[in-house]
């Protein structure tokens, strides 16, 4: 009887706290600043300083579509709960944050509730809850700064029950925490500063970290790589850098330019790069790849210089090598070196040394798009194989690229392949 | 150092060709210059982006398909059956030209192309397309967008795309069995 009341008691407890969480009584709120006053210019350099944090936060990936205004929104965000659509962030009244403060634009950021509901975590709130008040209301200045756009917002498509918005303060109570873990160790004023470009702005474990099955961050898992979409946001730990032969200098230049010996960002990396990381100051770029390599950077595991195959990989050459011969070695060259301006090498490439092949045999079904990258640089069009080859023989080539090319084990199968086949 | 050898073999305009003892990473317009002697496929870009280079590959389905052969090595073609710009045209029987394909002939009337380094592609690119459209007839209406989609890939750097345009176009639209009328609607 006295177990029976107890646990009647903690039930009630439960409902009650439940309630009080999702009802919003307990939403934090802040306190408005000069720059909420409308008689008080504001200084051009944090409209500057602002709109350099913007970029640094890649607040445009979301929040510009690609036949739209500049911050008007409507970017569709799939997820496993739904598709979510970037909202309209210019100074517009009615649709976008023209009447808010930047009081209620710190609380989107820190708490992910904006003036009257919570927002979805596919706006990364559990990143850039770190950014001080400070580069927020820099971040505000520009964004109020802007030319209003009249863009209704589109409604997210998301089914019962996600579409119950009051549940997400139950989701930020299990899920949202002060800091996230550090990727790398180090304690230098650079690894610091590169720790809140990454963990807060550049907000990378959003993509580089594994989610759980409500769609938290796997804090335990951080940048070990992702999974969602077509292609797979690769692990980025000190260690998975440095087995892909990522040194210091190779990642400055990859977030710089996008282009590195390793290879070129493709899939949403290259929109990364060209809206975000390209900007970075040197001073913030150097930090960046300091906060992800530590204080004390790993070497990169070695290649053998030459490209060619490993002992007791004589049967995986035989079978791959003319297929890669028909197919791959007019633009790549025989020997994976690769052509400036044309292609990336593939001996010592990021996504051949991969021991995920999930990138590599995506990129051999479907190809990638021709890129851009700054210095007048380009890539061209790579074409998909899905139609020319059967997952036998995709699973040859990738076992060859592996073994010639970046010291792996040609353990790919032919079940791999349709896996990454088949449609989501 | 020596280059790997492979022997290759295969049929180009319906002629069995080879075998011939090539370098493994030979790229196949390299062995339609070199050692099948038919230098009327084009090297422009070498990399795969203009299809100046581009020929068909009949597939034993009775289906053909367009291939850059500046990008694809000569083993991908090993017993395989091609056509090649010098294979569209019907001859006699000491080889000398009777009667240009349609798609040669309306290119010729539309004054198409100015220097023709391109031409070997779109003749082949056309001719892929209307064999297409013989098994998959398209509505009238659609043609355009059809002949936009299935060219638009090919660089021309003289003519300005509008003569080929309209040539591939007059092709489609008076050969018998390549065009539908969408039913009326009431």
């Amino acid at each position: 009887m006295k177990a029976k009341t107890l646990a009647w008691g903690i039930a009630v407890i439960i409902v009650v706290g439940a309630g009080i969480v999702l009802s919003g009584v307990l939403d934090p709120s802040y306190k408005t600043a000069a720059i909420d006053q409308a008689d008080t210019p504001i200084p051009a350099q944090l409209i500057a300083r602002g709109k350099y944090l913007a970029m640094a936060a890649d607040c445009t990936a979301c929040h510009t579509s690609k036949d739209g205004a500049p911050f008007a929104g409507g970017v569709p965000i799939a997820t496993p709960f739904g598709t979510i659509y970037g909202s309209n962030i210019t100074p517009d009244k009615k649709h976008g944050i023209g009447s808010w403060s930047s009081a209620d634009f710190y609380r989107v950021l820190h708490d992910g509730i904006a003036p009257g509901h919570p927002v979805y975590p596919a706006m990364p709130y559990t990143s850039y809850r770190s950014i001080s008040r400070a580069d927020s209301d820099a971040i505000f200045a520009y964004l109020r700064s802007l030319a209003p756009v009249p863009v209704a917002n589109r409604a997210n498509d998301v089914p019962f029950p996600f579409n119950i918005r009051a549940l997400l303060r139950g989701w930020n109570f299990l899920f949202l925490r002060n800091s996230l873990p550090d990727a790398s160790s180090g304690s230098s004023d650079e690894w610091v500063r590169g720790k809140y470009l990454a963990n807060g702005l550049g907000h990378c474990t959003e993509c580089h970290t594994p989610r759980g099955a409500l769609g938290q961050l796997t804090l335990g898992k951080t940048l070990q790589g992702g999974d969602l979409g077509d292609i797979h946001a690769v692990g980025i730990t000190p260690g998975q850098l440095a087995a892909r032969g990522w040194t210091t200098a190779d990642l400055q230049h990859f977030l710089a330019f996008g282009i590195a010996p390793q290879g070129s960002a493709y899939g949403e990396m290259h929109d990364v790069v060209h809206y975000s990381t390209q900007h970075l100051t040197q001073a913030d770029n150097k930090a960046l790849v300091r906060y992800l390599t530590g204080d004390t950077p790993l070497s990169p595991a070695a290649l053998p210089a030459q490209a060619g195959p490993a002992p007791g990989t004589e049967k995986v050459i035989a079978a791959g090598r003319p297929l890669y011969l028909a197919l791959c070695a007019g633009c790549h060259s025989a020997n994976g070196q690769g052509k400036p301006n044309v292609t990336v090498a593939l001996h010592g490439n990021s996504t051949v040394r991969n021991e995920q092949p999930h990138n590599l045999i995506r990129v051999i079904l479907a190809g990638v798009s021709a890129k851009q990258f700054p210095g007048n640089q380009g890539r061209q069009a790579m074409p998909g194989f899905d139609t020319k080859l059967n997952d036998q023989q995709v699973a040859e080539l990738a076992n060859y690229l592996r073994a010639s090319f970046g010291g792996l084990k040609a353990d790919v199968q032919p079940g791999d392949v349709a896996s990454v086949r088949k449609p989501k | 150092m020596s280059l790997t050898k492979t022997p290759v073999s295969m049929t180009i305009n319906g002629v069995l060709v080879g075998p011939f003892d090539v370098p493994e990473s030979l790229m196949m317009l390299d062995f339609l210059h070199e050692y099948a002697n038919l230098t009327g496929t084009r090297l422009g870009c070498g990399q795969g982006v203009c299809r100046a280079c581009a020929v068909i590959l009949d597939h034993d389905d009775g289906t053909s398909e367009e291939i850059r052969t500046c990008i694809t090595g000569v083993g991908y073609f090993a017993g395989r059956k091609l056509r090649t710009i010098e294979g569209h045209a019907s001859r006699d029987e000491s080889g000398n030209i009777k009667e240009l394909s349609p798609i040669q002939q309306k290119f010729l009337d539309f004054y198409s192309f100015q220097c023709g380094y391109c031409t070997p592609g779109f003749v082949n690119a056309a001719t892929v397309l209307v064999e297409k459209l013989k098994r998959q007839p398209i509505d009238k209406a659609d043609v355009e967008t059809v002949v936009t989609d299935a060219l638009n890939d090919h660089l021309c750097r003289c003519t300005g795309y509008v003569r080929y345009y309209q040539a591939v176009k007059e092709v489609i639209l008076s050969t018998p069995g390549l065009t539908k009328e969408r039913p009326h609607e009431s």
